[in-house]
């Protein structure tokens, strides 16, 4: 496991059936608490082993509040979601969608982008996550043979999701450019 | 348009027939509001939740609202509902109650899983237990598979927290029954408060400030992302209230202030209706059992 990775078992301290918007409340605000005390480049792991069932008031403020706020407020800090049931999963996709966001899932040890995610996203994140290395919006370009603003601009919007990490680098040539990985 | 119908005999007191009494009785008009059961043989959860909203809304105006029931098995499901309990404070229920009536059914609230009692929505922390006790009933007596009590449970939880959540000095009531026989069971879901309704709410946002109908209130408020606030995690409640039940194929009525529309599920439409005006938002769930093998 990634030294990196901390872990948010919601069950623990909220329960199995994760009713109203104010439950989502204290388990957000229990969230950010954590998201503060993450190293920076850290991945917070929202462990929902356990979780039957959330309404969407508690998707929303806890879900949806949490990754509007997590680029804001929290940078170069991740979040990602583990063990959701097939019930579970198929609402945090609705509720996403709904709210116009995305994030990752980890299930049997695989990631994938849940939520609004448009092709061209999920394309981004398997080349980087392929790659097993930080890569530059170059490589994505050569990768995915597309052109350097279309790679700027796929690699821009998942940083600014924080759904990717980004950092900068001088290269061998001695120009400053961003490098993109995967969180975790 | 006439709403003042003569008043007559409500022998099933229902969410639709609710709106005849209303019209019959108009108890909103005249400042000494009568909800004249006479001859009344059956309320439903729904109706219950919705002369509670009544009665506290006549409360809310200055009144002290009267409730005439002579029928004496209505007599004891309002107390064994917990209407009497609930309501007693703000109104006049006549004849009254002999308190070893009252005790002897009062007792008895929780101890029916197919019923949930009339209760009060305040701040939304008696619903766990509520929304836990619908999932039961669903899946053990419905033949639900928990995934679809699930499902039910959602929709209630976002209709009930809206009583709150978008009424500061108003209250919320929530029932539930199971109805019919066995392999022909029906559940009945009512959630009513006495509010600013929908249209007033969805006013507040300068977005929805041309909102000129309460019929035109109740088709934005189930868009999805139509809310009093300005906030994108807002406004899924009733959209997902609309989903869920045509999912399971149930029935849905929304009424606010003069409007009501009722939804059938299995046709994924909406009928519109002017009805008597009276504050707040009653919202009405109905779900068949389903049957599984």
């Amino acid at each position: 496991m990634n030294v990196m990775e901390k872990r948010f078992r919601v069950a623990e301290s909220y329960g199995e059936h994760l009713w109203t918007r104010d439950t989502g409340r204290r388990a957000r605000q229990d969230l950010e608490k954590r998201l503060e005390a993450l190293e920076s480049g850290g991945t917070l792991v929202i462990d929902l082993d356990g979780v039957q069932v959330f309404d969407y008031s508690f998707a929303s403020e806890f879900f949806g509040k949490a990754l509007l706020a997590l680029p804001r407020d929290f940078p170069d800090r991740f979040l990602l979601v583990e063990n959701l049931t097939n019930y579970t999963h198929e609402n945090l996709i609705q509720a996403l969608e709904g709210l116009g966001l995305a994030m990752i899932e980890r299930r049997k040890g695989k990631l994938n982008l849940i939520g609004k995610v448009h092709p061209t996203d999920v394309q981004t994140f398997r080349a980087i996550e392929r790659s097993k290395a930080p890569v530059t919006s170059n490589y994505l370009k050569e990768q995915l043979e597309i052109n350097l603003t279309a790679a700027n601009e796929r690699l821009s919007k998942l940083a600014g999701m924080s759904i990717i990490r980004r950092s900068r680098r001088t290269s061998a040539a001695g120009r400053e450019q961003y490098e993109y990985s995967i969180p975790t | 348009m006439g709403m003042s119908l003569p008043a007559r005999v409500i022998e099933k007191l229902d969410s639709i027939t609710f709106d005849e009494l209303l019209a019959g009785q108009h108890p909103f008009e005249n400042g000494n509001s009568l909800f004249d059961l006479t001859g009344t043989r059956l309320i439903t959860s729904a109706a219950i939740t919705q002369l509670a909203a009544a009665c506290y809304a006549a409360n809310v105006a200055g009144d002290k609202p009267k409730v005439v029931v002579d029928d004496s098995g209505v007599r004891s499901y309002l107390v064994r509902s917990g209407f009497v309990g609930l309501v007693e404070p703000v109104a006049q229920i006549e004849p009254g109650f002999r308190s070893s009536t009252f005790y002897g059914l009062e007792g008895l609230r929780g101890s029916n899983p197919m019923l949930i009692e009339l209760t009060k929505i305040d701040d939304g922390s008696e619903l766990p237990g509520i929304l836990d006790q619908i999932v039961w009933v669903l899946q053990h007596r419905l033949r639900y598979r928990k995934s679809d009590a699930f499902d039910v449970a959602v929709a209630v939880s976002e209709i009930a927290q809206n009583t709150f959540d978008h009424n500061k000095k108003a209250f919320g009531f929530l029932a539930m029954q199971v109805y019919g026989e066995r392999g022909k069971q029906f559940l009945e879901i009512g959630v009513a408060d006495c509010g600013a309704g929908l249209t007033e709410t969805l006013r507040r946002n300068p977005r929805h400030a041309l909102i000129s109908s309460d019929l035109e209130a109740i088709r934005a408020a189930t868009e999805l992302g139509t809310s009093e606030y300005e906030d994108c995690t807002r406004g899924s409640g009733l959209h997902y209230l609309l989903e869920i039940a045509y999912k399971h194929q149930g029935a849905v009525q929304i009424r606010s202030g003069k409007g009501k529309v009722r939804y059938r599920m299995d046709k994924k439409q909406g009928w519109a209706f002017r009805v008597p005006e009276m504050p707040g938002v009653q919202i009405a769930l109905d779900l068949r059992a389903k049957n599984r093998s």
